[in-house]
């Protein structure tokens, strides 16, 4: 995702379906700390001695307005924030993946044991473990399959109504049946063998228990209705739906106040995005003690937070990539660790724009392996981002390290150079001229030649449409568009604005509009623990920008899903590093910040930089 | 002047008419509908479909802007699909503190450039009028984020005289009375706006000052005092009738750089966000009321202007 663009984020989101990235360990797991690597700063060991509770105050970014309380969220309302930072202090995903900095499970603050694949990979089995509400009642598996029968409800109205959803894929389109043997014990059957990892790390960490006992109704007053009844099921997500409307009524709606997570709502202020919250004294997973109440302080722009920083008016809050090279100025007040957060930038090419041939230009490895070559990750992070970011080569970037980024995702396979890239195009029959335009002097399908497709005289020339938004996408692409004019590429520049370009370069809004634009560069995508491109790079793909087609790719992405191999997505990152099907840009780091006044599990501190917020890990030294 | 004023009111109608059907022209035109901003980049089409006959973004064009119309008569602005509320409640949330920013940052301004303008005329080419032109044209080129930088950086945060960001009370009164978090915020807007109306208050005494009426009134042996304030500042103080009345819908619409930078939720910040979001609903009223008080504010510019200088005869 860009990480740099609220707008973007939120909207990633929407897209990341399973994106549970996950936090944090306990105050006493980790005695001494070794940082990740490429880390902008470093997150000090937990404080010794006494430790207090207080109220912990938190920036709320601008955009970061929490829309939508109830845990099935609709796609207009689904952003990191919303899902990360505020619902999930108040009701848990069943899988915690996310673990500092990186995207793999984090078994204390799982709510379930690790789930059990059988019948072929057909039946998954949760058992869950001994987690209660703040009502005092236990988590039982009917709150999971109450979860499902909701998702499905909501669903079944609109396919806009859960954010997360992906027809055919997952959850909840793939479970034929759901029971709960006991108590304990959710059993889900697949319509088809899936890749464990994937279902586990991806689909599994969607669900959010949620209090059949208290919400399985259709009115403020009504009797608790039998959920498994599709009709009542469609009853009780229409109450919870409208009352999760209700934003001025959060705090003060009942139905909030029984949670499973570390928080119960106090305060919401619907017109700021301010909101306060108590520690849930019955909350069953790791945490501080004492354990701070948390308020959430909302701001209206990048400046007005970083002015807060300065003058030391929030616990924790965060440092806009313009504001980098100032962190000396607090640094005697704030920690200040930046990583960035997991998922890729890219510039999308276009396989359909027929314009100049560019369709069967960039159908050449060799061109994509070129323009690989003009893009220089270390100067931009240097230049642009102050410092602060990770390079990135493919799909699944160098850091946050998973158990899936491939050898070749750790050192960039096509490092920059103007020269390998002119190298490149005269080994395959162009005609160089730097500064001006290459043309092709040796059409024909050999290996010395410009490829199938490509007539005589073919010019290396298209356009680029470029996100205005963050800055930093048009400082990399201006450069790039700089390194490739001395290759001989020509390419024309043209800004937009994120909104009118995916509503209009876009496939699924405006497939009329493919010959409109040859690389587009929007932003990115976060993606899930499990990095599976399905969806993007997959020939069929919803997402797929650009109309990539490659019968291998789609293999080693059907891979991911539906094998059991676990070293599928591994696989698939590898070869689309090697194919390059964009341009593959680094990732910014989130820069965070929290007073020196505030310690504890170094690991939540990190996870701050996956869009986790973890306070309840929290306590002051002072 | 009864049927000017009726004329001028059916007048308008039709302009704010036309602004909305232009708007949702507009509109419609870059964004046919809403969905894939509102639901993200990798929305489905199923999703999509779905959203648009949920939110009737299905229909044909004219019978959306019919509806959207109907709902507007029935004082309906629709509903805010991001923000998750009625268009309504959020101007409500909103509209007083942006008023407030804005309406006494305009009261200073004038009580502060008119006075400021005549000393200039009076004093014209002497140091202190270079000076004070000098200060204007500096803080009237600078952009108004970078004088709120400014004074944050200096009154704020190097000295903490004052709050580092305007008042996050939701009460107006609240506002009203948090002077520490209000003062650089006020300021800021105040100081750009006196730099604009100062030099046309200085251009405007000139000009009154040079008229025949002043010589008259000197000859007669009126104190300067009298001439200033009892002929020169009625008169000069003409065009300022005018952009006050033109400021009137900046009233409302907020001052979007000035809420960023002071951390001020107000309705400018509100037209930002939707303008991200693409939120149909909340651009169109919006819009609408800022044409509405365009309207507004020429109006009562004229009939100020006519009260103000009896030689103005309405047509």
């Amino acid at each position: 995702m860009k990480v740099a663009h609220p707008v973007m984020k939120m909207a990633a989101l929407a897209a990341v379906g399973a994106t549970v990235l996950a936090a944090c360990g306990t105050s006493t797991s980790t005695p001494s700390f070794i940082g990740p690597s490429g880390a902008f700063g470093k997150v000090p060991p937990a404080a010794s001695g006494p430790k207090h509770a207080g109220t912990i105050t938190v920036a709320e970014p601008p955009g970061a307005t929490p829309t939508w309380i109830f845990p099935v969220t609709p796609g207009a309302n689904s952003s990191v924030y919303t899902a990360y930072s505020f619902q999930y202090e108040f009701w848990r995903p069943l899988y915690w993946i996310v673990n500092g900095v990186r995207p793999v499970e984090y078994k204390p603050m799982s709510m379930a044991n690790d789930p059990v694949f059988s019948n072929g990979d057909k039946t998954v089995t949760v058992t869950l473990k001994n987690w209660v509400w703040s009502d005092g009642q236990p988590v039982t598996s009917k709150d999971l399959l109450f979860w499902i029968d909701e998702a499905r409800a909501a669903i079944k109205e609109s396919p806009a109504n859960w954010g997360n959803y992906t027809p055919k894929y997952g959850i909840p389109d793939q479970i034929v049946t759901a029971t709960t043997p006991n108590a304990k014990t959710l059993v889900l059957t697949l319509n088809k063998a899936v890749n464990p990892t994937w279902f586990f790390e991806d689909e599994l960490p969607l669900i959010q228990p949620i209090p059949a006992h208290a919400w399985a109704k259709a009115s403020v007053s009504g009797p608790i209705l039998d959920f498994t009844n599709p009709a009542n099921a469609k009853k009780i997500y229409d109450f919870l739906a409208a009352q999760s409307k209700s934003t001025k009524t959060y705090a003060t709606n009942p139905l909030w106040q029984i949670v499973d997570g570390p928080y119960q709502i106090t305060s919401f202020n619907n017109t700021t995005g301010a909101w306060t919250a108590k520690p849930n004294a019955k909350y069953s997973g790791p945490h501080a003690t004492p354990m701070s109440s948390l308020s959430a302080v909302p701001f209206t722009s990048d400046t007005a937070e970083f002015n807060a920083v300065k003058s030391g008016q929030i616990d924790q809050g965060y440092v806009p990539l313009t504001d980098v090279p100032q962190i000396g100025s607090i640094k005697s007040t704030y920690n200040v660790f930046g990583y960035p957060g997991f998922g890729f930038n890219y510039v999308t090419y276009n396989f359909l724009d027929k314009t100049g041939d560019f369709n069967n230009i960039i159908k050449q490895l060799y061109i994509r392996q070129a323009m690989a070559h003009l893009e220089d990750e270390a100067g931009y992070i240097k230049a642009f981002f102050h410092g602060a970011g990770g390079q990135a080569y493919g799909p699944v970037p160098a850091i946050p390290a998973t158990p899936y980024t491939p050898s070749n995702a750790l050192t960039n396979p096509y490092p920059f150079s103007v020269s390998a890239a002119i190298s490149l195009l005269k080994s395959h029959g162009w005609t160089i001229n730097p500064g001006g335009t290459d043309v092709c002097a040796n059409p024909g399908t050999g290996a010395n030649q410009c490829g199938a497709g490509i007539p005589k005289g073919t010019k290396l020339a298209w356009n680029m449409i470029y996100n205005t938004s963050p800055a930093i996408i048009g400082e990399q692409v201006t450069d790039l568009v700089s390194q490739a004019r001395k290759a001989g590429i020509t390419i024309t520049l043209k800004s937009d604005n994120f909104n009118h370009m995916i509503a209009t370069y876009y496939d699924v809004a405006n497939p009329k509009a493919d010959n409109l634009w040859a690389m587009e560069d929007f932003g990115g995508f976060s993606i899930s623990a499990y990095p599976t491109t399905l969806g993007i790079f997959n020939s069929t793909g919803s997402f797929n920008i650009g109309g990539y087609k490659d019968p291998q790719a789609d293999t080693l992405i059907n891979a991911s899903v539906t094998s059991g191999n676990p070293s599928a997505v591994k696989n698939e990152a590898a070869y689309l590093t090697e194919q390059q099907p964009s341009l593959f840009q680094p990732l910014v780091d989130n820069v965070v910040v929290w007073k020196k006044t505030i310690s504890g599990d170094p690991l939540s501190f990190e996870s701050l930089t996956q869009y986790q917020l973890n306070p309840e890990f929290w306590y002051f030294t002072k | 002047m009864t049927a000017y004023i009726l004329r001028r009111i059916g007048t308008s109608i039709v302009v704010v008419l036309g602004v909305t059907f232009i708007i949702f022209f507009l509109l419609h035109l870059i964004y046919p509908s809403p969905a894939i901003d509102v639901l993200g980049p990798k929305a489905t089409g199923p999703a999509i479909r779905s959203w648009n006959l949920q939110h009737g973004f299905d229909r044909p064009f004219i019978v959306q802007y019919l509806s959207y119309l109907g709902n507007l008569l029935h004082g309906n602005f629709g509903y805010s699909w991001k923000a998750n509320q009625s268009v309504t409640a959020l101007f409500a949330e909103r509209w007083a503190r942006s008023a407030y920013l804005s309406g006494i940052s305009l009261v200073f301004a004038v009580l502060i450039a008119i006075p400021l303008g005549i000393f200039q005329a009076v004093r014209r080419n002497t140091i202190a009028d270079n000076v004070v032109t000098g200060l204007a044209f500096v803080t009237y080129a600078m952009p108004v984020f970078m004088l709120g930088l400014i004074l944050i950086q200096v009154f704020a945060l190097s000295f903490p005289i004052f709050n580092y960001e305007a008042s996050q009370s939701m009460s107006v009164w609240g506002v009203m009375t948090d002077w520490r978090s209000m003062t650089l915020p006020i300021a800021t807007l105040t100081l750009i706006s006196v730099a604009g109306f100062s030099r046309y208050m200085r251009s405007s005494a000139i000009d009154q000052l040079a008229q025949d009426y002043i010589k008259a009134a000197r000859a007669k042996g009126l104190p300067e005092r009298l001439v200033l304030w009892r002929h020169l500042l009625r008169n000069a103080c003409l065009p300022m009738v005018t952009l006050i009345g033109l400021s009137i819908p900046f009233l409302l619409a907020g001052n979007l750089i000035t809420e960023q930078l002071f951390n001020y939720q107000g309705l400018g910040l509100l037209f930002f966000d939707s303008l991200n979001n693409v939120d149909y609903n909340t651009l169109l009223a919006y819009t609408m009321l800022g044409a509405l008080l365009t309207v507004v504010g020429n109006l009562i510019a004229d009939i100020s202007l006519t009260v103000a200088d009896p030689r103005i005869r309405l047509a």
